[in-house]
């Protein structure tokens, strides 16, 4: 976590020129879709071309070399065929920049014709100081600055925004996934500070990122994708991660979990190891949260990003249906949380203030004719028990009674109290509305019981790989 | 550790990159795990000699560098309670080792003769193993033996190096993990003992990055407070040459 390498990162993300190699007036082409990304006014940058075909695309000015360029450029964006890479990176060197993106395919991943070009550039950049992210990927999106070099059009693939809540970035090595998240979050509303697809790896790579993302403040939460790692760079990744994860969340969803990179062994222990079981021994140790999948992934990030995480594995289950309790609450089991029922004077104080008809237990059902004061009870003395470390909560909407006020009662108890809280409110477009408002005010909100139960999951999961032996386990692993 | 370095160098110089089981069992001793008392013994009347000051039973394996999947070739021979029996064993293996290298069109060196054991009691079987995985470099491996882990592959991982803790969250990750509790009228099992030798590889394999792969299986566990043994133990180390042996 040396200044420097945070430094040399950080120009991806914060360039304050950009100049963009193989700029093209041509429709369609690579090099128009990234002219038109940043010629956005969010972008507030200096922004060039470069191409000797042209005197300007789009009107920004296009120039034969870098070297006519007045002034520093802090980031350069290469997408030319990759034969004629080295002679653009003699030209990126003589000009001193020292962030490079190179989105072109051709490379290390076509065969060893490739493999030289990019041995070839890797050398001109060592010798430089300068940094490359790729080949072969679609760089980056950062929602702050404005930086995005995702050649894709924006009426075909969204751009996420940033939240004033919490922010997820995310490092992927496929460039497709990168893209898709990218739409996809955007849809979704997550706050998402940075995107970067990595591509080959040349240079920058899984370790570097988390070494700046740990320290980078708008992002609250790291996610990656990967489908493995350099050799021995699986270790860097595995160290760094061991400094980062009781700071920030770090969720890895790796590819590849088939047994069948086994290699062939002399020992019993070779033959049973596995990559893939080496790799999930490893993420454990460091604390690093591996989902199963993109949906469990963002599930997971979403909640992490807005909750604190819990100091126990204590949860109370409300809720307004009792169908909805049950569900959630056996999803709940299933990840291994206790649900214990409330003490005898806690129970007491439910039963002097809630209508006798209310089921008091966990889950403490607070009925279909239930209005928002009735959750403010059930909060209200749960919280002061001190009984429970997580609150999931049953929003059900459709019921006449219950008020929007309900929103600010889950969301000020929560803020109050510091305790994480996660809704689950099943149902159509004004459950959907109402679930949006609920995110809104920093509570994440879940479609499913069984989504909840995983985000809660994930928050008590955190929890243990940041506290620790401090952290409250009430249950017995059974794993 | 000196010791360990010393037989790396030898078994190199021999082309070999696996050690003996007595190299093996020197090398554990030098980081404190439990083992059988052992010897090694090149004629029939040492073999009997030096299994009478072990006390029997005994277990006979074939120690040679031309061969490493010992019961293959007949070189192993267990439960062996007396003189005679001894004798018997030592000639069959010299045999057999012969037979096995006129099959293989090899001539097997058995100048160094024989590895004797004593015959451990029988404990819960354990395998505690490392391998080196090329993304994540050395991981330690812990299972119940048997069943366990030929059909269910119920084993835990860690890198190496790990903590006690890491050791402890390993073995409570395992299925099988109640049957070291103690099940169905068993008192529970040495833990300690077992995390203690889980420790002691670790920090084998830090100071012996050469080490490629090592199995110590079975390690047999006995009751609480009554220790843990490794009573078969294979190294594998890495080649720093690429040699040219069969």
């Amino acid at each position: 976590m040396t200044p420097v390498l945070t430094e040399s990162i950080d120009l991806f993300f914060n360039a304050r020129s950009v100049a963009i190699y193989g700029a093209s007036a041509s429709q369609n082409s690579v090099g128009q879709a990234i002219v038109q990304n940043f010629i956005k006014p969010q972008y507030t940058g200096k922004v060039y071309g470069v191409n000797p075909k042209y005197t300007q695309v789009l009107g920004i000015p296009c120039y034969p070399s870098l070297q006519e360029i007045e002034g520093p450029i802090d980031l350069v964006v290469v997408a030319v065929p990759a034969r004629i890479t080295p002679r653009v990176f003699d030209d990126i060197a003589a000009k001193g920049s020292k962030a490079v993106i190179v989105i072109s395919g051709g490379f290390s991943e076509t065969g060893p014709r490739g493999a030289e070009i990019e041995d070839e550039v890797v050398a001109i950049a060592k010798k430089n100081n300068m940094r490359i992210i790729g080949p072969n990927c679609v760089g980056v999106v950062d929602t702050n600055s404005h930086i995005d070099t995702f050649f894709l059009p924006e009426y075909r693939c969204g751009r996420p925004r940033p939240s004033n809540v919490a922010n997820i970035s995310l490092v992927s090595q496929s460039g497709a996934f990168a893209a898709a998240i990218s739409d996809w979050t955007a849809e979704l509303g997550l706050g998402i500070s940075k995107l970067i697809s990595l591509g080959n790896k040349c240079d920058v790579d899984d370790d570097d990122l988390l070494c700046y993302l740990g320290d980078d403040s708008t992002t609250q939460v790291i996610c990656y994708y990967t489908e493995g790692y350099d050799e021995s760079k699986g270790r860097t990744f595995f160290d760094t991660a061991k400094t980062v994860t009781p700071n920030k969340p770090v969720l890895v969803v790796k590819s590849g979990r088939g047994t069948r990179a086994k290699a062939a062994s002399m020992s019993h222990t070779g033959s049973l190891a596995g990559s893939d079981n080496v790799a999930d021994a490893a993420y454990r140790q460091a604390g690093i949260i591996r989902p199963d999948n993109f949906e469990q992934m963002f599930d997971m990030a979403k909640a992490l990003a807005m909750q604190p995480p819990a100091k126990g594995d204590r949860v109370l289950m409300v809720t307004n249906g009792g169908g909805l309790g049950v569900m959630t609450t056996d999803a709940l089991e299933a990840s291994g949380f206790n649900i214990p029922h409330p003490s005898p004077e806690l129970e007491n104080r439910f039963n002097e203030r809630l209508p006798a008809y209310c089921a008091v237990g966990n889950p403490i059902d607070v009925v279909g004719d239930a209005n928002s004061s009735r959750y403010n009870i059930v909060f209200e003395e749960a919280i002061a028990s001190g009984e429970y470390d997580i609150f999931v909560v049953g929003m059900l909407l459709q019921t006449p009674s219950l008020d929007m006020d309900v929103t600010n009662v889950i969301a000020n108890h929560q803020r109050s109290s510091g305790l994480p809280f996660v809704v689950v409110s099943m149902g159509g477009g004004f459950t959907t509305k109402a679930g949006e408002i609920m995110a809104l005010m920093g509570v994440p909100t879940y479609a499913t019981g069984e989504k909840a139960a995983l985000a809660a999951k994930a928050l008590a999961q955190y929890g243990e790989i940041k506290y620790g032996a401090k952290f409250n386990k009430t249950v017995a692993s059974d794993k | 550790m000196k010791e360990a370095k010393k037989i790396f160098k030898t078994a190199r110089e021999e082309g070999r990159t696996f050690v003996l089981e007595h190299e093996a069992k020197d090398i554990m001793k030098a980081y404190g795990i439990p083992i059988p008392a052992y010897a090694t013994a090149s004629t029939a009347d040492e073999a009997v000699e030096k299994s009478k000051s072990i006390g029997f039973p005994v277990v006979l394996k074939i120690l040679s560098k031309d061969i490493l999947h010992k019961s293959d070739a007949g070189g192993v021979k267990i439960n062996l309670k007396d003189e005679n029996a001894v004798r018997k064993a030592f000639d069959e293996i010299m045999e057999n080792a012969k037979k096995y290298g006129k099959e293989h069109g090899i001539e097997v060196d058995l100048s160094r003769g024989v590895f004797i054991s004593d015959f451990a009691d029988m404990g819960t079987e354990i395998i505690v193993g490392v391998t080196k995985d090329p993304q994540f470099g050395h991981a330690l491996m812990a299972g119940l033996g048997g069943i366990f882990v030929e059909v269910l592959k119920d084993v835990s991982f860690r890198l190496i190096p790990f903590t006690e803790m890491d050791a402890k969250e390993m073995l409570s990750e395992l299925k099988a993990y109640k049957i070291l509790e103690g099940v169905r009228g068993e008192g529970p099992r040495d833990v300690d003992a077992l995390i203690k030798v889980m420790l002691a590889v670790s920090k084998m394999i830090e100071e012996n990055p050469e080490i490629t792969e090592l199995d110590c299986n079975p390690t047999f566990v006995y009751e609480k407070g009554k220790g843990a043994i490794v009573v078969d133990a294979r190294i594998l180390i890495d080649c720093p040459e690429k040699d040219s042996t069969h």
